[in-house]
């Protein structure tokens, strides 16, 4: 397996999709966590924390869902996908979309002092089930569980 | 023993021995018939897909066999041959891909979902 190729990149045992995932993962949790803290003790601090966590796991799943949508493209040449694969892609959509919109709800509060809504934290904890689904599944398919 | 006596045992061990020649002739015609066809039709060979493994992972077969993969694993998984010569759909558990080798040669493969599972089939 050449270690400059494309295919090799995406799809080895250390493959891109599989190295990335961890970051918008444990930003997220993390910064949900640091949210939830500060909501709790009103500290400003943490929750500065929390917000630029959430942003960073934001940008972090563009390069996530590219090298994703690519492997998807290199592996089975994009066809129709079902059962698990087709689950995780879903989930994945969904966890992204959760991220975006949590860190755009902390923005428009932070810079256009808007208020917080009260469906945040709900939505904060959905967004975290999400990701924990659709890193269990991606843990299933990639193999990480097979022997050896 | 009169001679009617002799004459009718005689033509008994007569039917007995032709009958058993009969079943021996038969016998030896449907085990060269039998082989005729096995040589005619390769049988078909099967591989299982399971714990991200192909079992056996080398096998050997006449050309003209037809070889099934069949998923026994949880984890979606696809047969690619690695010279582009086959390509399985991805499958999920229970599912098949068959595919019919013609040519002698040396068809490794892999799946391309988890490119560390591999194996080979040798076509004589």
């Amino acid at each position: 397996m050449n270690p400059f190729d494309i295919r090799s990149a995406l799809l080895a045992k250390h493959a891109q999709h599989v190295v990335l995932i961890h970051f918008p993962i444990a930003l997220f949790i993390t910064g949900v966590a640091f949210d939830l803290v500060a909501t709790w003790t009103r500290r400003r601090g943490l929750a500065d924390a929390a917000y630029y966590n959430l942003l960073i796991a934001a940008i972090s799943t563009v390069p996530v869902i590219a090298t994703g949508l690519l492997a998807w493209q290199f592996a089975l040449e994009g066809q129709r996908l079902k059962g698990i694969l087709l689950l995780h892609l879903v989930m994945a959509l969904v966890s992204t979309v959760t991220i975006w919109v949590v860190w755009w709800l902390h923005r428009r509060v932070r810079k256009d002092r808007a208020q917080r809504p009260g469906f945040l934290i709900p939505l904060e904890l959905l967004g975290v089930a999400a990701i924990a689904l659709t890193g269990h599944l991606g843990g299933f398919l990639s193999g990480v569980n097979a022997p050896g | 023993m009169n001679f009617q006596m002799h004459r009718f045992v005689s033509w008994v061990v007569a039917v007995m021995l032709a009958t058993f020649a009969a079943m021996m002739f038969a016998a030896a015609n449907t085990q060269a018939l039998q082989a005729a066809q096995s040589a005619q039709t390769p049988a078909a060979v099967e591989v299982k897909i399971d714990n991200f493994s192909f079992a056996p992972v080398e096998i050997s077969v006449s050309a003209g066999t037809t070889v099934t993969w069949t998923n026994r694993d949880d984890i979606p998984h696809t047969v690619v041959s690695t010279d582009k010569v086959f390509k399985s759909k991805v499958l999920d558990t229970d599912d098949k891909y068959s595919y019919t080798f013609t040519k002698p040669g040396t068809y490794p493969y892999f799946c391309s979902v988890h490119p560390k599972m591999t194996g080979t089939v040798v076509v004589k």
